[in-house]
């Protein structure tokens, strides 16, 4: 399988304070690849430098072949980024809100129709898209910003803790839109400290804690080789 | 461009509000109602006004004192055979503005030419200036009567010696140098003239720096606040994209929000001023202007345009940067202080002192701030200096350059999602 993202020796320093310590990974075509670690371990600085939000402060990212750091209007086009804490602009309707953001990735107003649509199917909210984000619910939010996030069939899609504050029902609907997607042929790259919900979701995980991956693989791999019943177990081990 | 115009629109739309359209029909509609009243009131203190006169005297020369001020247009409500508290009494009672005592003997010391003592009392009933504009009307004709008497005194007693002459031996005809025209006139005036035409440029500059700026740090801060700046900032549209659709679009919307307010601003103003100045002072004035070159020809309009635009750029790109470091739309309001204050600084000291003369740290400290340019445009065009203006526009020009060129910079690093001002910590941290 080739990789769509190839990441080594990232470093990313604020002053004095290290947050990610030269980490390695790859995203290969067609799966999911999910950071699990507890909160503060370099996650989401990890994301937002494979997202073009942040500038790594040493190490390589290529991406579909392409310096990541030299191109990331390339690299732009190609992906998409659910940050964890996104928000929708409250005013607009949930409708003009994806058309708004389908207008920066259509090349022509047919893309744009598809794209439109491809995301209303994907949230379910039927004529509350006709409403305005504002008076959504967290869940209704969330599930916006993730069909935003997949309607133009990314590359890659970057999450960050897709179902993050979510309700049950709410959460499983998330898990299960993304499965989808990647069958379709979106590569994903998310984070989450959940690790049942990873545990599902993902077919390759790394372990990163203090800005370092402490071991990668399948959850089955990492399970067996850690001699242990779940993911939780498995991280418990490989920090000792 | 198609990314352009998709975040434009929605950046226009952002701003464009029901909201903001009904504050500004609200804001036009009220300072119209209040020139219209204030109009009212002037007319009524322009107007006939009525005054109370108790006359004890009732002498020729009281009733002379008392015609002169008929026929400068005040109704007189006579008082006569009262005692003085019982004709103040009365006229407190009704709607004179002032009671003129006129005592006994008033006439005799008029004939005798010794100085002759009469009395007003205002009502004050309000504190505006035009409530008070009777007592100076009954003072100007008092005076016109001091004249007249000492006049008609001289004569009789100098005959063939002009009384004017006389009381003022020594005249002084007064002329105004600007470049090469001389033309009569008073210094005073043409100061007074200037200052009351470049007055609207500072109003002008401080209502569009202060409301383009506001919506430039609002957007910034709200896409902050509203969590979707970072979602914006990955998505394929260049950075210096971002940064133009947000000055432009509030630049545009600033522009047309200082329009409409200072169209509001004229009907106000237009109610108290039009009213309050002599039509002849006015044509006597401008007469005096055109003689000594001091009138805006369209280079000069183009010129001052020009360098209310460059202001008003450099405005936008400040703010951008404000916006940055502001964390939410609250922390936004706050931003907006330096920049009022940059625009107040150059407004005061060109109300109270002469740019050119003050002293050179404080001459530095104003050529420094981008946005005293403007104020000094109007004043360089009239002197001819050129070389001042060019040099104005020049650095705003830079100015603004060095702005965009950091704004872009803070959009296109980790600078945009890091950098923040933190109130009462030492200095702008990057976390």
């Amino acid at each position: 399988m080739s990789n769509v993202l190839t990441v080594r020796g990232l470093h990313k320093s604020y002053g004095t304070h290290t947050a990610v310590a030269g980490i390695d990974f790859e995203v290969q075509a067609g799966e999911v690849f999910a950071l699990i670690g507890p909160n503060g371990a370099g996650k989401t600085t990890t994301l937002r430098i494979v997202a073009t939000l942040l500038t790594s402060s040493a190490g390589e990212i290529v991406f579909l072949d392409r310096d990541h750091k030299k191109e990331p209007d390339f690299v732009r086009e190609k992906i998409s980024y659910l940050p964890e804490e996104a928000g929708a602009y409250k005013d607009m309707k949930g409708m003009d809100y994806l058309r708004f953001m389908a207008g920066f990735y259509a090349r022509t107003d047919s893309e744009e129709k598809e794209f439109v649509e491809r995301a209303a199917a994907i949230t379910e909210l039927g004529d509350r898209l006709k409403t305005k984000v504002g008076t959504y619910s967290k869940g209704m939010t969330r599930k916006l910003l993730l069909a935003r996030a997949l309607m133009t069939r990314p590359v890659l899609a970057i999450l960050d803790e897709p179902t993050s504050g979510l309700d049950v029902l709410n959460a499983l609907d998330v898990r299960e839109i993304v499965r989808r997607y990647v069958k379709e042929g979106t590569s994903v790259l998310l984070s989450s400290h959940n690790m049942l919900e990873i545990e599902f979701l993902s077919d390759r995980v790394g372990l990163i804690d203090k800005g370092r991956i402490l071991d990668t693989g399948t959850p089955a791999e990492l399970k067996t080789k850690h001699n242990a019943k779940n993911l939780e177990e498995v991280f418990r081990s490989s920090l000792r | 461009m198609k990314r352009f115009k998709n975040l434009l629109q929605k950046e226009l739309k952002e701003l464009v509000t029901k909201q903001l359209i009904i504050s500004l029909a609200f804001t036009v509609l009220i300072f119209n109602m209040v020139g219209q009243v204030s109009k009212k009131e002037i007319q009524k203190a322009i107007g006939i006004q009525t005054i109370s006169a108790l006359d004890q005297d009732g002498s020729a020369g009281s009733q002379a004192l008392l015609k002169s001020l008929e026929s400068a247009r005040f109704k007189i409500i006579d008082q006569s055979g009262k005692n003085k508290d019982e004709a103040l009494a009365a006229a407190k009672a009704g709607d004179s503005k002032l009671l003129l005592v006129i005592p006994a003997g008033f006439g005799d010391s008029l004939a005798e030419l010794r100085p002759s003592e009469i009395e007003t009392y205002s009502f004050m009933r309000s504190f505006s200036l035009i409530g008070a504009r009777g007592q100076v009307v009954v003072q100007s004709v008092i005076s016109a009567l001091n004249e007249a008497l000492s006049n008609n005194f001289l004569a009789e007693k100098l005959p063939g010696i002009d009384p004017a002459g006389l009381k003022r031996p020594i005249k002084s005809r007064d002329f105004v140098v600007v470049r090469d025209r001389t033309a009569e006139g008073s210094a005073n005036m043409i100061a007074g003239m200037l200052s009351q035409q470049s007055m609207l440029i500072p109003i002008v500059l401080m209502m569009i720096v202060i409301y383009s700026s506001q919506m430039v740090i609002s957007a910034v801060a709200m896409e902050k606040q509203n969590k979707t700046l970072e979602t914006l900032l990955t998505v394929p549209i260049k950075r210096t994209s971002i940064i133009t659709a947000k000055m432009f679009a509030a630049g545009f919307v600033g522009l047309i929000s200082a329009g409409v307010y200072m169209f509001a601003f004229k009907g106000f103003i237009g109610g108290i001023g039009d009213e309050a100045a002599s039509a002849g002072a006015k044509a006597g004035g401008a007469a005096l202007m055109a003689k000594l070159g001091l009138t805006f020809d369209t280079t000069g309009y183009i010129i001052l345009g020009i360098s209310l635009f460059l202001a008003i750029l450099v405005a936008l790109a400040m703010a951008m940067i404000l916006g940055v470091l502001a964390e939410d739309f609250r922390s936004a309001q706050t931003m907006i202080m330096p920049m009022m204050f940059m625009v107040m600084i150059p407004y005061f000291i060109s109300l109270f002192a002469d740019i050119n003369t003050v002293s050179l740290p404080v001459k530095i400290l104003i050529m420094a701030i981008p946005f005293s340019h403007p104020f000094l445009v109007s004043q360089n065009i009239y002197l001819g200096n050129y070389g001042m203006i060019a040099a104005g526009l020049g650095y705003m020009l830079v100015v603004f350059v060095i702005l965009v060129i950091y704004a872009a910079r803070i959009f296109s690093t980790d600078k945009i999602l890091t950098m923040k001002l933190r109130f009462g910590k030492k200095k702008t941290q990057t976390v």
